[in-house]
């Protein structure tokens, strides 16, 4: 079958329709162009207002007891703020990385704050897992909120004067801490 | 073993895929038999090897075997044996092989029933659906591979998503999704061979017709099925949100539709050919378009969990895709040149197009509010959404005038219709549209778009139940049949006709039951103590106790709410909060109560069985039952319209070769 040519061959007008085109184009290019561009884009990732502008102040006190730590007598080096707890999965991946990159950023100081959870329960575990920087207790959750934290991990990057530079959401590993503290301290990316 | 044998059926899938693809064009570019038989075969090849790679992935989920990737996945030894089998469609790779084995059968039952029919057409067909086909089987071969070896594999899995186990509705709304969505791309291939030739006969459009009615009955099913699901599990008290997701299933529905109705001109009047194959072609991308956005995760939705690194991949695909159809259309649509004259005045042919161009407004609109997000992030580096306000404003209207359209359309004649006849044929149905929207007045309606619905839809239902009496009425008449006697004989006569208004009738019963559904519900939350009672509307709730439930797979909280209405105990409803192994968060499942007036609507915020506490969110929806009961009309009405088409089909060769004597057709 179908050896044989058809008897009403069709007409072979293939005349370009440029309506057809241009329609065509100005539905399909725009598409396109906006689904490339977006290709990377992470709707759940909400960016924080905060970035950008001054760190909200706090004094808390560290687990296992001392003075407290306030943010405003570590002005003038970047300081990374690191909201976890024990409860929280990501913040186990996680806490190799930043204790290491505490002990490789001498010149960074970093801080830990307790979310919704006990001093007992966090010092079982730091004891346990090793720590590097202080961890501070956040008991009413003030800090917390002025951060607008609302899920742990979140870490902020402050800058030497006091300005947000950075926040990320969940858990970090020891390349994304590096890039992040570089643009902290002004370096870029 | 498996792992291997696995990438080898997906490796032949590709080769017969590919290969059949390439023969396939080449055969429609200069045809001969011995083409044509081999891109029938690597068809059958293609839809044989996806078929065994799905029984092989089956048989690795259900023996457990760990060590082929996506089993290690989804696996888990402690699920029931009907989620290790229903695990297939749970998670991306699997869910991509199982969308092979639905194109596999697809494009297998579409060659087989088309073999000596359509010559000229068919080569090119087959070219284009094993194109795609070979896309799907690329996509298993490397970005979404499904068998891939799990060196040192674990003893047990963690199971398939929890959202899966929590609802059969999880279970079978993703199959007819598949078949949906996947179905579509046989009438593409269909339409892209009517260009490619450059002619859309009489004789075409009739497969065109049917492989578009059959996915779009199983979409249809697929979107309220959805919905449903979204009802019965989420606990918000609705069932559609306009989510992304949603919209992309919703999208390719409202171009097949306006396809369905515009081939109906094609075939009866030689015009739109060039409109209908567009709609045909842009409902395949829009299911493409569908598909990124589900496995991209650049949309967001609710469904994240379906989210994937296949992206960039898909939106490849999407983009080939796209600029072979403008190029195509660009170069070929001339040649579907109109045999004959769209009626202008008031006629029904008007209607129709009136209608085509409501839904791709409504195909528009639903489109830029989707990807609105995307522009404004695109442009301006801010993050928004656009909500269910926009969606709502805009659809209500559309929905609205469809209604009305799907009255008017019918009653009127082909042809220019005469001042009487407009008369004779719009002035009745007005009786029961007025008859209706008092009766909602009566009731309590008060939305003015919910009074206009009620209006349009008793006119709609008057005409729809007119016309599909019409025929009984006049074989009654001429034959002296009884009514049941008629009835049967029309039915059969006439049986896509039939279909059509049936489908319609379900059309406008589930436009109904959504406007009084969303504007005639009341809703109330409130948190109780055991013991303590609420009431809303005319029920009254007393919880009752909460009780801990131990399944392998889940720790349920269950609260007990005993139920009365009017003072009258109803029995008592049980809304749950499950607590699955795999999942940190709890997921809720509703009690409803469903009537055919109202649902009671019993969902779970808190629960606490120490402090004996529940915080409950309770509505009274009305009509929502008659959404599921409309859309199982709707998909009765479209089976009854395909089966002649399917009969026909089935015709032995002889017959057929008879019957094609007799009509240049041959195909019903």
């Amino acid at each position: 079958m179908a050896t044989a040519p058809l008897p009403d061959a069709p007409a072979r007008a293939s005349r370009v329709n440029p309506w057809v085109l241009g329609a065509g184009l100005a539905v399909v290019v725009p598409l396109l162009a906006v689904l490339v561009l977006n290709l990377g884009r992470d709707p759940h990732s909400i960016r924080s207002p905060l970035v950008g502008r001054a760190a909200p102040a706090f004094s808390l006190a560290p687990v296992g007891g001392g003075a407290p730590v306030s943010l405003a007598s570590l002005r003038g080096r970047p300081v990374v703020i690191n909201f976890w707890a024990t409860w929280c999965v990501p913040c186990f991946e996680e806490h190799a990385a930043l204790t290491a990159s505490a002990r490789t950023f001498g010149d960074v100081q970093f801080l830990g704050v307790v979310y919704e959870d006990d001093e007992a329960r966090t010092k079982a575990f730091l004891a346990d897992r090793g720590s590097s920087y202080p961890a501070l207790l956040d008991p009413d959750g003030r800090t917390a909120i002025a951060y607008g934290v609302f899920g742990v991990p979140e870490t902020f990057f402050i800058d030497g004067a006091g300005r947000i530079a950075e926040k990320f959401v969940g858990p970090l590993n020891r390349a994304t801490i590096a890039s992040l503290i570089a643009k902290a301290k002004g370096g870029g990316p | 073993m498996i792992p291997m044998l696995g990438r080898a059926l997906v490796l032949l899938a590709l080769l017969a895929a590919s290969g059949g693809a390439l023969v396939g064009f080449a055969t429609g570019a200069r045809p001969t038999a011995l083409g044509w038989l081999w891109a029938r075969r690597l068809a059958y090849a293609f839809a044989a090897f996806m078929a065994l790679a799905n029984l092989l992935m089956e048989y690795a989920l259900l023996s457990h075997d760990f060590s082929v990737s996506y089993v290690a996945h989804v696996g888990s030894r402690s699920v029931p044996t009907w989620v290790s089998m229903v695990s297939l469609w749970s998670s991306l790779e699997g869910s991509i092989l199982f969308w092979g084995l639905v194109m596999g059968v697809y494009v297998a039952v579409a060659t087989r029933q088309n073999r000596d029919k359509h010559p000229e057409y068919m080569p090119y067909a087959v070219g284009v659906w094993l194109a795609c086909g070979a896309f799907f089987s690329f996509l298993l071969a490397g970005p979404a591979q499904p068998f891939a070896t799990v060196p040192g594999p674990p003893l047990d899995g963690p199971g398939p998503n929890a959202l899966l186990q929590n609802h059969f509705l999880m279970v079978i709304h993703p199959p007819f999704l598949y078949s949906g969505y996947v179905g579509m791309t046989i009438p593409f291939g269909l339409a892209c061979a009517a260009l490619l030739v450059g002619r859309l006969g009489h004789d075409f459009i009739r497969p065109l017709r049917n492989f578009l009615l059959l996915p779009w009955i199983f979409l249809t099913v697929a979107i309220v099925l959805g919905g449903w699901w979204a009802y019965e599990v989420l606990g918000w008290g609705g069932y559609w949100a306009w989510d992304p997701v949603e919209n992309a299933s919703f999208l390719p529905w409202l171009t097949a539709t306006a396809a369905l109705h515009s081939a109906l001109l094609v075939e009866r009047k030689g015009v739109l050919k060039a409109w209908t194959v567009t709609l045909v072609i842009g409902t395949y991308l829009l299911t493409i378009l569908g598909t990124f956005m589900t496995r991209s995760g650049v949309f967001n939705s609710v469904h994240s969990f379906t989210q994937s690194a296949i992206g960039p991949t898909i939106l490849v695909f999407l983009a080939a895709a796209l600029i072979f159809a403008v190029v195509l259309l660009t170069l070929r649509v001339n040649a579907l040149a109109p045999e004959g004259r769209l009626e202008t005045g008031p006629s029904r042919d008007v209607v129709f197009l009136v209608q085509n161009l409501l839904f791709v407004l409504f195909t528009f609109t639903v489109l830029l509010g989707t990807v609105f997000p995307l522009v404004v992030e695109a442009a301006r580096g801010v993050q928004m959404s656009v909500g269910r306000p926009y969606f709502d404003r805009m659809s209500v209207p559309i929905g609205v005038c469809l209604l009305f359209v799907m009255g008017v359309g019918p009653a009127l004649p082909w042809g220019r219709a005469t001042g009487r006849q407009l008369r004779s044929a719009l002035l009745p149905p007005l009786f029961t549209a007025a008859a209706l929207a008092v009766l909602g007045f009566v009731l309590g309606v008060r939305n003015p778009w919910t009074l206009l619905a009620l209006f349009f839809g008793g006119f709609t239902a008057q005409v729809t139940v007119s016309e599909l009496l019409l025929p009984v009425r006049q074989r009654m008449r001429s034959h002296g049949e009884s009514f049941l006697e008629a009835f049967g004989q029309a039915r059969q006569r006439g049986q896509r006709r039939f279909g059509a208004y049936i489908v319609h009738a379900g059309a406008l019963l589930a436009i109904v039951a959504i406007a009084v559904s969303s504007t005639m519900g009341t809703s109330k939350e409130i948190q109780l103590r055991q013991g303590e009672s609420t009431t809303l509307g005319a029920y009254s709730l007393t919880f009752v106790n909460a009780e801990r439930v131990s399944e392998p797979h889940r720790e349920s909280v269950l609260a007990r709410m005993d139920v009365s209405k009017n003072g009258r105990p109803i029995g008592s409803l049980y809304p749950r909060m499950n607590q699955y192994e795999s999942q940190r968060e709890p997921i809720g499942t509703p009690a409803v109560r469903t009537s055919l007036t109202e649902d009671l609507y019993l969902s779970i915020h808190n629960i606490d069985p120490g402090n004996r506490t529940v915080g409950l969110l309770v509505l009274v929806n009305p009509m929502v039952g008659w959404i599921w009961i409309a859309t199982a009309i709707m998909a009765l009405g479209g089976l009854l319209a395909l089966m002649p088409a399917w009969r026909g089909a089935r015709v032995p060769v002889t017959e057929r070769a008879r019957v094609a004597t007799a009509s240049p057709e041959g195909s019903s």
